[in-house]
């Protein structure tokens, strides 16, 4: 049996061939997707591993550090300071460090420390530093280039870190600058409590995401899959009961089934397997985390290969068995065991049970029932109301689908819309199945696009400050660890003014006003932060004075969320002293204002020089892109997501209309030979596989919206903000690369179609 | 041969199939109104006559005109506009679209032809009588018996009063008494429409309702005569 099921699998004439090749590249585009979201997990883990050593110095990562006894016992082997730079908005990682004894750890990547007066470079920054003029960034780094950062210390290809070597005694004395025993190897998704700031990603968190990724990427594969494997059933089934006629069991035609879907998903694995590794570098270059990660961070583990390779076949088999249940296939024919039944208006349930728990938790902020935000729970809770809106979207499909098709069935006048929606909605599970995936994608894009979009749209957007923001520097130089500057040096104000394309410098700075309310005793008193309207006057991108006014009370809370309007539009209350005053006060930030982005990195060079302290400057369009850059990642994320299981549904689609026209060969080919033009036929099958697919992209994309303006209403009492372009950009063209998958059958109808077929079927 | 104006003829038409030669030097001559029953054994090329005729294939070799005009210099749009327009057929079996009712699958013609819903299915129902198909206008192909599907193909070959219905083996699937019954059917409309008629039978009973039958044998006529 085994012999006779291989034979008829391989050498099954055409239609066998056909078919078979139709499964092998369904599995194989399951099987290469399915390995690359896996490696993509296991690139995160192994990009955050190479995180670690930045994380050294910071109690969270364990015992790296040295408590203050331990260093005065002489323990300490190294000083470290970790502090971000920037340029042209990438971040530069940036290590100072000195040997304090002969025993001092190497970080990875390094085969020595820099001595003072030399760094180490990554590649990317090395390149960078060669192609730009020193007045913008070299001059940062004292020394010189003694080498280049190897991989084991790069996240990324594109990671700008630089190790800098410095005398003990001069650094140990330096803000921000930690005495550490060895190199740290905790991870920042591991690290707990006090943490480098802004290093790596929550590996755990991430893993969670891309797990909901993988589920709704691997959802439209799966269905794929199946419909690959359905294909032209019914032919398979009637030679099954040939081969019952002459005598073989059903646990015989049982063997064959098995047989022939081991053969295709052995076969698809192969070629799922190579078409993984051929689509590596390209998926290496997806920033799911925010960056690209090295072709071979997408790596598979033993465990991942061995579970696709057995672990695929033996589904294949089972499915199959499954599949020959459904139908008794007795010697004289093939009955189905199952009537197909109308899908019901109960399958609504889930879908208005989703919907009205999170209208209840809208309706109660509404209401002023709650007020406080973004608690554990109420994620949770929302999360599950989304689940219950995902789940009742695919059980409510089909019944949307029998409601619409109805509804064209009853006003059709053309032949091809009649044809197309009565096939439809004799079987509105099968029309939905095929596009149940591209359902949770869309659904899923949208929801997070919507959120996303009106947080960020809320705080000023990511990109939709002004230039003035954009080119506005802050250098802050308060800080928990940082000492006080009474003053910036006057020479230092000169030199920013001099640097071509500065338009001006404002000092802000520190005091405690009278009338301010002191908190409790165990917290410093409250100080607010002043400006003088002369040098608030020379950087508008900061707000203004009220008229008459000398001096003004700022909060200049560059980045924060807290900080729903653009500054550069703000008058500030005058404050109840002179501008002469301010000079007696400590300098909090340094603001420089700037005509163009050379000037900025000019001038931050200057302040880097001159003002050395545990942060770097940033402009304010820095400062927001950072609080704004997970979110942004994770739009990403949503974006790969539409992008890529919209033409894996396309796919679903091709193959379900190419099944439905197997079906269909004969009445189809009998009508094209009666008269009926090829653009009819085209016009049936284009309806077929478009009409479900738009349907549900805009029921999936209200869906979305809906859910995500519940979830603003709810949790933040906002309301939801028109999406961007980028938005409609990536629908449209998932769409329109379904529609092209989809095109690719309609040479098949012409071929199934001609004269010949139906003379000799 | 005809004694009237040919309405449709081939002349020494030849057609191979590969190296098989299906149609050797073919001739026939079919007049306006006349039933002609086409009549041979299996593989002697009698559906392929009826195939060269209806415009479905071109042959090798010879002529096809069907009211004083060429169609075997015609264009595959201008013979698909043909046999859309001017023919029906009626097949063996399988010529349902199985999605669309019993008067949905009459209709399609003149849905095809750009009548509109209503008024096509009105003209369909009126063949639901007609054809003995009452009460099962809503009925889809797979609920309908062999005979029922087949007086719903003729329906459908005839709705649009075609010029000439070509039937190649209308009872080939069909027990005695219902093919007799499907025969009667046919041979009452069309000669009510003044149809003219190609029917390719191997059956001397179908035969019978034709004006005239002619033998195929080795893709030649060897003999026609009019059906006493």
């Amino acid at each position: 049996m085994i012999r006779l099921g291989l034979r008829l699998t391989v050498t099954g004439g055409r239609e066998a061939i056909g078919r078979l090749v139709l499964i092998v590249i369904a599995v194989a585009v399951g099987v290469a997707l399915l390995l690359a979201t896996v490696a993509g997990l296991n690139a995160v883990h192994r990009q955050n591993d190479r995180y670690a050593w930045l994380e050294t110095g910071y109690p969270g990562a364990g015992a790296s550090v040295d408590q203050g006894s331990a260093a005065k016992q002489g323990e300490t082997t190294l000083w470290w300071r970790l502090r971000a730079d920037y340029f042209h908005g990438s971040v530069i990682g940036r290590v100072d460090l000195a040997a304090a004894g002969p025993a001092a750890p190497v970080p990875p990547g390094m085969a020595k420390l820099p001595r003072p007066g030399q760094f180490y470079a990554s590649p990317a920054l090395a390149r960078l530093l060669r192609r730009t003029p020193a007045d913008q960034l070299a001059d940062r780094y004292p020394g010189t280039l003694a080498g280049i950062i190897g991989t084991a210390a790069l996240p990324s290809p594109d990671e700008l870190i630089i190790v800098i070597g410095h005398p003990a005694a001069e650094l140990s004395g330096q803000p921000g600058v930690r005495p550490v025993s060895r190199i740290s190897t905790t991870t920042p998704g591991d690290c707990t409590g006090d943490c480098a700031l802004g290093v790596g990603t929550n590996a755990n968190g991430l893993t969670l995401i891309l797990s909901v990724v993988a589920a709704a990427l691997l959802f439209p594969v799966l269905i794929l899959v199946g419909g690959a494997t359905r294909l032209s059933a019914a032919r398979r089934e009637q030679r099954f009961a040939a081969i019952r006629l002459v005598g073989a069991t059903p646990g015989q035609i049982a063997v064959i089934a098995v047989v022939e879907s081991l053969v295709a998903t052995v076969i698809g694995i192969a070629g799922g397997l190579g078409l993984f590794f051929a689509i590596r570098p390209a998926t290496a270059q997806i920033p799911f985390t925010g960056e690209r990660f090295f072709v071979a961070d997408l790596a598979l583990n033993p465990a991942d290969l061995l579970i696709v390779v057995l672990g695929l076949p033996v589904a294949a088999a089972v499915v199959a068995w499954l599949a020959l249940r459904r139908v008794t296939i007795s010697p004289l024919g093939v009955s189905r065991r199952v009537a197909l039944r109308p899908p019901s208006p109960w399958r609504l349930l889930p879908l208005l049970a989703g919907i009205a728990e999170l209208a209840y938790f809208a309706y109660l902020r509404d209401i002023g029932a709650r007020s406080h935000t973004n608690t554990t729970v109420e994620a949770l809770v929302f999360l599950a109301g989304v689940l219950l809106v995902m789940a009742g979207l695919v059980s409510a499909g089909p019944w949307f689908t029998m409601l619409a098709s109805r509804l064209v069935v009853r006003h059709a006048n053309r032949p091809a819309t009649l044809i197309a929606a009565r096939r439809l909605a004799d079987n509105p599970q099968a029309g939905f199945r095929a596009v149940s995936g591209l359902v949770l994608a869309v659904f899923i894009g949208t929801c997070a696009s919507g959120i996303i979009t009106t947080i960020v749209a809320d705080n000023g957007g990511t990109t939709r400050f002004d230039t003035a923001a954009a080119a506005t520097l802050i250098d802050t130089l308060a800080g928990p660890e940082q000492p006080t500057f009474k003053a910036v040096p006057a020479a230092t104000t000169s030199a920013l003014t001099a640097v071509p394309g500065v338009t001006g410098v404002a000092l802000i700075h520190q005091a405690s006003l009278p009338g301010t309310v002191p908190g409790p005793a165990y917290l410093p008193p409250p100080v607010e932060d002043l400006v003088s309207c002369t040098e608030l006057a020379r950087v508008p991108a900061l707000g203004h004075c009220p008229a008459g006014a000398a001096a003004v009370v700022i909060n200049p809370d560059f980045g924060g969320f807290g900080n729903r309007a653009t500054i550069s539009r703000i008058t500030w209350h005058s404050a109840p002293c002179s501008a002469a005053q301010l000079q007696d006060l400590p300098v909090a930030s340094v603001v420089v204002g700037t005509a163009s982005a050379v000037a900025v990195e000019r001038a931050r060079t200057v302040l880097d020089l001159a003002l050395p302290n545990e942060y770097a400057a940033q402009t304010i369009g820095e400062l927001r892109a950072d609080d704004a850059r997970l979110l942004d990642d994770y739009r990403r994320l949503a974006e790969v997501v539409i992008l890529t299981s919209l033409p894996i549904a396309g796919c679903s689609l091709a193959v379900s209309v190419a099944g439905g026209l197997i079906e269909r060969q004969r009445p189809f080919s009998q009508l094209r030979l009666s008269g009926t033009p090829l653009r009819v036929l085209r016009h049936i099958v284009g309806l077929e596989a478009a009409a479900p697919m738009l349907v549900t992209a805009a029921v999936s994309i209200g869906a979305g919206l809906l859910a995500a303006q519940l979830f603003l209403r709810a949790q933040l009492g906002e309301t939801l903000q028109p999406l961007g372009v980028e938005y409609y950009l990536v629908i449209a063209a998932g769409l329109l690369a379904s529609m092209a998958v989809m095109a690719s059958i309609l040479p098949l109808l012409n071929r199934l179609t001609g004269p010949e077929i139906a003379r000799n079927e | 041969m005809t004694t009237g104006t040919p309405l449709i003829e081939a002349r020494e038409v030849h057609l191979s199939f590969g190296p098989t030669p299906a149609l050797r030097g073919a001739s026939l001559a079919v007049a306006a109104g006349e039933v002609v029953a086409v009549m041979g054994p299996s593989g002697s090329g009698k559906s392929t006559l009826l195939h060269c005729l209806a415009g479905i294939l071109i042959p090798d070799d010879g002529e096809i005109y069907f009211d004083g005009r060429r169609t075997d210099l015609l264009g595959e749009t201008e013979r698909s506009g043909l046999r859309r327009d001017r023919f029906g057929f009626v097949f063996q079996f399988g010529q349902l679209v199985p999605e669309l009712t019993t008067e949905e699958n009459i209709a399609l013609p003149l849905l095809l032809s750009g009548v509109r819903r209503s008024a096509a299915l009105a003209q369909a129902r009126g063949w639901l009588e007609r054809l003995e198909l009452d009460g099962l206008q809503q009925r889809r192909s797979g609920e309908l018996s062999g005979g029922q599907a087949q007086r719903v193909a003729l329906g459908r070959g005839l709705v649009a009063q075609p010029t000439v219905l070509f039937a190649d083996e209308p009872t080939g699937s069909l027990d005695s008494l219902t093919g007799e019954r499907m025969m009667e059917l046919l041979s009452a409309a069309v000669r009510e429409q003044g149809t003219t008629v190609v029917l390719v039978t191997h059956e001397p009973r179908v035969a019978a309702y034709a004006d005239r039958e002619v033998m195929v044998r080795d893709g030649r006529i060897s003999m026609s005569g009019v059906v006493v």
